[in-house]
């Protein structure tokens, strides 16, 4: 009984809650609010899945949300320029790669610890969306071919929904039935027995970090198509969120331990709670709070969790 | 060089009894300002078991931290079957065929048994495409509970992470993956050290059955009544230098016991 609450009460608290706006939000369970916070949802998860691979390696990636913004910004610039959208997309992923690529390379062979490496290449990242767009925003008419990405629906089913099950099936295979994954995780938990048992544990943490780039480009791009537009800022509000995201994933399925099925339902709970919030009508500023409170939340309860666990013998 | 001179070469090298296994040139191994080993020259015969010994200290795990790749010598060569190699990393070693249990073990608390045992060496199996692999964790599973059993460590569930298990059991862990390698060369640094009484004897039992299956262990112990028990030949350091070299003969543990006293006095 103890073990099931611990690996999954704070995931039933979050069905708990989602069944409560249901009940009591006005207007949260129309198809149109639905399909919103299941497409918010989306972007969230797939860059908060970045963050947990790269968390997964023990590494922090604080530079997501400036990558994906610089991202979407080369993605909505070449689509601007009318190039095919195909080329803006492998444009936009060679930057999450690119920048992600230089974290691995900042990380493991200069050895910077990941939370300065990775704030300075936020800077960066930030420097040159706002470099590209000069401070203003890419708007504009963009194709159907581009847009489609986030907004089209294939077989009914919204194409976001899609890419985020596609990236979830993706990190979830990766982590938990390849070798490489199973590197990763060994890496992560104890570098030092990792590369004692002959893995290339900076090989891995560069792969975790690259991911992480990679994710937080599929997100800029994403964003950009449902948007129609690209601005130097525009996934800024989502690194706190993503980063409560994995912190609660870590508080369910497995406790302690950042991972995939926990980060996607806890963005899906972070989504709803704030859309709920806002049917409530509670100010906008509470959502702050709860976001703050969640986040540190989280790790007192995965702390304590992993305290009994440690004790149970 | 041809195919058949190459078979040639091959055949001498496995039946080869007088070039040795593993040979240490001149190792040295200083952190800092440190100096943890200095100029140990030492050859390893394919099948035997070497002991090494000596007090706190004296630089046998700095040593053979060398020999498994897991630290740069400061200076020296190694060579295998007379051949020079370098282990950069431990990888580099475990694929030469020389696996480590090292002292301190090396495991990952939070993982679970099967995920110790396998790490770094994970099973697979394809999965839809040939190339597409995934891991058998069933297999990994299975064969952890077999490593085990051979240890007398009966734990059901392979599941269940190292943090909750004794001392024994984790040694027991370690052991099988060095093990899992199946390794030529089987280094254990003071693998009995946590153990008590029955569970130093199966270990002492296995360390027999390896050298029975014909691999070569290097053993560093503290216990001289393990060494008289199993070694073909002893190996003493003190300070860092190797000052005894020589086959275990009748020597008995209180003449071992002597011998390091000797050498720590002689260092001082
Ligand atoms: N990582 C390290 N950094 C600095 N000094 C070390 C390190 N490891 C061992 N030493 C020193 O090297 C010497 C030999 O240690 P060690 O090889 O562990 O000896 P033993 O295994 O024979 O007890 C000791 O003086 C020890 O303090
Ligand atoms: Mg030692």
């Amino acid at each position: 009984m103890r073990e099931i609450i611990g690996r999954y009460g704070t995931a039933l608290a979050g069905l708990a809650l989602i069944v409560f706006f249901v009940v009591f939000a006005p207007n949260f369970a129309t198809t149109m609010n639905v399909v919103n916070v299941l497409k918010d949802t989306s972007f969230l998860a797939i860059l908060a899945l970045g963050f947990a691979l790269a968390f997964t390696v023990a590494e922090l990636d604080l530079s997501i949300a400036e990558m994906a913004s610089l991202s979407a910004v080369v993605c909505g610039w070449l689509v601007q320029l009318q190039y095919p959208p195909l080329v803006a997309v492998l444009a936009a992923l060679s930057v999450g790669a690119l920048l992600g690529g230089l974290n691995g390379y900042g990380v493991t062979v200069l050895r910077i610890p990941s939370l300065i490496m990775t704030l300075g290449t936020a800077a960066i990242a930030k420097g040159f969306a706002f470099m590209i767009t000069q401070g203003v925003a890419f708007v504009g008419r963009w194709p159907v071919s581009f847009t489609g990405l986030a907004r089209g629906y294939t077989f009914g089913i919204p194409n976001l929904v899609l890419w985020l099950t596609g990236v979830t099936l993706f990190a979830w295979g990766l982590v938990k039935w390849t070798r490489t994954g199973a590197h990763m995780v060994a890496t992560g938990e104890a570098d030092e027995a990792a590369r004692l048992s002959g893995i290339a544990t900076g090989k891995m943490k560069r792969i975790g970090l690259l991911l992480s780039g990679i994710l937080a480009a599929i997100t800029a791009v994403l964003l950009a198509a449902n948007l129609s537009s690209a601005a130097p800022n525009m996934a800024g509000d989502y690194l706190l969120y993503a980063i409560a995201a994995v912190l609660l994933g870590m508080t369910m399925f497995e406790p302690g331990k950042p991972n995939v099925p926990g980060t996607v339902f806890a963005a899906l709970v972070l989504k709803v709670l704030g859309n709920g919030l806002v049917l409530l009508g509670a100010p906008y500023y509470v959502q702050d709070i709860v976001l703050g409170v969640i986040i540190i939340g989280s790790v007192a309860f995965s702390a304590s969790v992993m305290k009994k666990a440690a004790f149970k013998v | 060089m041809r195919l058949s001179d190459a078979l040639c070469e091959l055949v001498q090298a496995m039946t080869d009894t007088t070039t040795p296994i593993l040979s240490l040139r001149g190792i040295g191994k200083a952190y800092g300002p440190v100096v943890a080993v200095r100029e140990v020259d030492l050859d390893i015969f394919a099948g035997e078991v070497v002991a090494i010994c000596g007090d706190n200290g004296a630089g046998k795990s700095s040593l053979i931290k060398v020999v498994s790749g897991a630290e740069e010598a400061t200076s020296g060569t190694l060579q295998m079957r007379g051949k020079e190699v370098v282990f950069a990393s431990p990888h580099d070693a475990l694929s030469h065929g020389v696996a480590t249990i090292y002292q301190d073990l090396a495991l990952a608390p939070r993982l679970s048994i099967a995920q110790n045992v396998f790490m770094g060496s994970e099973l697979t199996r394809p999965m839809l495409l040939p190339f597409l692999r995934v891991l058998d964790k069933k297999k990994m599973a299975q064969a952890a509970r077999g490593f085990l059993k051979q240890l007398s460590v009966t734990v059901e569930d392979m599941d269940r992470p190292v943090e909750r298990l004794s001392g024994g059991q984790r040694q027991a862990v370690a052991i099988s993956r060095a093990l899992r390698w199946k390794a030529e060369i089987i280094i254990m640094d003071e693998p009995t050290a946590a153990l008590g009484v029955k569970e130093t004897a199966l270990v002492l039992d296995l360390i027999r059955k390896l050298k029975a299956d014909g691999r070569t262990v290097l053993l560093i112990s503290h216990n001289m009544r393990d060494v008289v028990a199993l070694a073909d030949r002893v190996v003493i350091m003190g300070a860092g230098r190797k000052y005894v070299d020589r086959p275990l003969g009748d020597l008995t543990a209180d003449d071992l016991s002597h011998m390091i006293m000797a050498g720590n006095a002689r260092a001082a």
